[in-house]
């Protein structure tokens, strides 16, 4: 048996626009979606913003109902079987909210062992562990409001751990996390993955994803559109070679430009500071780039390089767009 | 049985006091004992005074007893209702409706210490009308005074527990919250005697907690014994079990709906 099935799940939001003349909306967040998670096995659901990632987290935590298709978790299905399925799971939501600030991290601990129904005894041994356990020994009498955001996170994780749950749902847990928290982050999900835990865990962090997950699922538009091995996905873009090009103020027309070229296969850009760097997926490796640079027609270019593909460019052959 | 029992029993402790903490750790110790021993008696002193003074009267025990026992209120409305939709604004709802808890055991651990917190501060309402506005309790019966603070107190808790579910589904919480509290105040007949409003207003007073209650103080203080106002006391815990039901009931609803709809984090 499969500790997460998922078949068909579905979510359609209804949301209300208007003050006064108020019209029903319908949002598809969830379109179609299955898969299915072994015991002890750290499968991620990579996608981009929006594309359904947390809505499909709080189905299977049981925090939203389906609208359509089913979903077992532990063996439990999602919808008529919640109380039991609460008992198995552990569950973080990216951020810093959902925690008692004004509580210390040992009392956020403490009720949360309560509502998860720890023996006190239990609860005694287990709070010192699982700070030891996400590095906040140290810091468990003080207040969560004066923790960093990595350390809130990490709290989150010891909180998720407080019932030892054997399946764990991870959305973004390092998200807005500076380089150092991430990492010690990823540490603890590596330690989990020792222990067997199952873990579902959601990013957009192709690397996190690389490193951490045996399995990964794509998830576009409420749609999986591509799940295997990371090694695997990586072959989807073995025909491709990579050329970043550092650019400073490009247009969205010279980027038009450049996807109607014959020769690319996919545009991303990334921002940083006062620079872009273009990716550009192309069939003919190195080749490509004076023809590239004859589109950039004089314009101020920095640095160019050429790479073999990674996770990230399958992702962005993948969803395509801006990763 | 008896392990259920335990775990709840530990649920229920571990809420009431650890939210009460979350509650008011942001005060300094000092701070926290200011507003709850002179807040009261900078209070109670306005609308004692004030009565004393618009009825000519000067015997305050009206006042006093209606004030002292609407003291309850400040913890059971304000109090309450920040416990509860405290929740909602940490964004705490999620980890707790995704918990096996128990959810009555939850939702009433959030009320059990501002229970305690209200009965003290009727308390401290009367050792003020006692010790600096004349009253006199010589005719009391101490025990019944006590039982009488106890079931309004728990009364208008109830109330307080109506609000705080009401307030997981609006951001206007110190609206819905302050509108309440004055119109206890007025209703309830702390300042002026309900038998004087007209008929509607009358339908209000005794559609709310605390009304019955301030009747039998203040007949309690006058020399009456319990069997004189069961009547009223029993009426008061039965209005106050309904709105602790109704409470739950919409309690239980929010979080149906809050997963039916995808709006458990909205704020």
């Amino acid at each position: 048996m499969n500790a997460i099935q998922v078949d068909h799940l579905r979510r359609v939001f209804t949301t209300n626009v208007g003050r006064f003349r108020r019209e029903s909306k319908e949002v598809v967040a969830v379109d179609d979606v299955s898969f299915a998670v072994g015991d002890g096995e750290l499968f991620g659901l990579l996608g981009p913003n929006g594309a359904g990632k947390t809505t499909t987290v709080k189905m299977l935590t049981t925090l939203l109902i389906p609208t359509s298709g089913s979903a077992r978790v532990g063996g439990f299905d999602v919808e008529h079987e919640s109380q039991k399925i609460s008992s198995t799971i552990g569950f973080i939501f990216g951020g810093e909210r959902g925690l008692y600030w004004r509580l210390s991290g040992i009392d956020n601990l403490r009720y949360f062992a309560s509502l998860y129904h720890v023996e006190p005894a239990v609860a005694a041994k287990r709070i010192p562990y699982l700070l030891d356990l996400v590095g906040l020994k140290d810091r468990g009498n003080e207040k969560v409001e004066g923790y960093s955001r990595g350390m809130k996170q990490r709290l989150h994780i010891a909180r998720a751990l407080i019932h030892d749950p054997q399946i764990l749902f991870l959305d973004e847990p390092t998200i807005g996390l500076d380089p150092v928290g991430a990492r010690e982050l990823r540490l603890v999900i590596r330690n989990l993955q020792a222990e067997k835990k199952t873990i579902l865990l959601t990013t957009h962090y192709m690397f996190e994803a690389d490193m951490l997950c045996q399995r990964i699922a794509v998830i576009d538009k409420g749609n999986i559109v591509a799940l295997d091995t990371p090694e695997e996905l990586k072959k989807l873009v073995l025909d491709l070679s990579v050329i970043e090009v550092e650019v400073f103020g490009v247009q969205d027309d010279l980027l038009e430009k450049i996807r109607k070229q014959k020769f690319v296969d996919n545009v991303s850009v990334e921002n940083r500071d006062q620079r872009q760097i273009l990716t550009v997926q192309t069939p003919r490796g190195s080749e490509a780039i004076p023809d590239l640079m004859a589109i950039f027609d004089g314009r101020r270019v920095g640095k160019v390089t050429s790479r073999e593909p990674t996770l990230e460019d399958a992702y962005v052959r993948l969803v395509g767009g801006d990763a | 049985m008896l392990n259920t029992a335990r775990i709840n029993l530990r649920l229920f402790w571990d809420g009431a006091v650890l939210s009460y903490i979350a509650l008011f750790r942001w005060l300094r110790p000092s701070t926290y004992i200011a507003s709850k021993v002179f807040g009261p008696l900078v209070y109670m002193l306005f609308f004692v005074l004030l009565g004393r003074y618009a009825t000519g009267s000067s015997d305050a025990s009206f006042f006093v007893i209606g004030n002292a026992i609407q003291m309850c209120a400040w913890s059971g409305i304000y109090g309450i209702t920040m416990s509860i939709t405290g929740d909602h604004w940490d964004g705490t709802l999620p980890y707790v409706f995704g918990a096996p808890a128990n959810r009555l055991i939850v939702f009433l651990g959030r009320a059990f210490i501002h229970v305690i917190d209200g009965y003290l501060g009727v308390v401290l309402g009367f050792f003020w009308g006692i010790t600096l506005l004349g009253l006199d309790l010589s005719q009391t019966s101490l025990p019944a005074l006590a039982l009488v603070v106890l079931i309004t107190t728990i009364s208008t808790s109830g109330l307080g527990m109506l609000l705080g579910c009401l307030s997981l589904m609006t951001r206007n919480v110190m609206f819905v919250n302050n509108t309440v509290f004055f119109g206890l105040l007025l209703f309830a007949g702390a300042n002026v005697d309900v038998a004087t409003f007209p008929g509607w207003m009358q339908s209000i007073s005794y559609a709310l907690p605390l009304t019955r209650g301030i009747q039998a103080g203040r007949a309690i203080v006058a020399g009456a014994d319990l069997s004189q106002v069961s009547g009223l006391l029993s009426t008061e815990f039965l209005f106050g079990l309904i709105y602790i039901a109704l409470g739950y009931v919409l309690f239980r609803w929010f979080e149906k709906q809050a997963k039916r709809r995808g709006t458990l984090e909205a704020v």
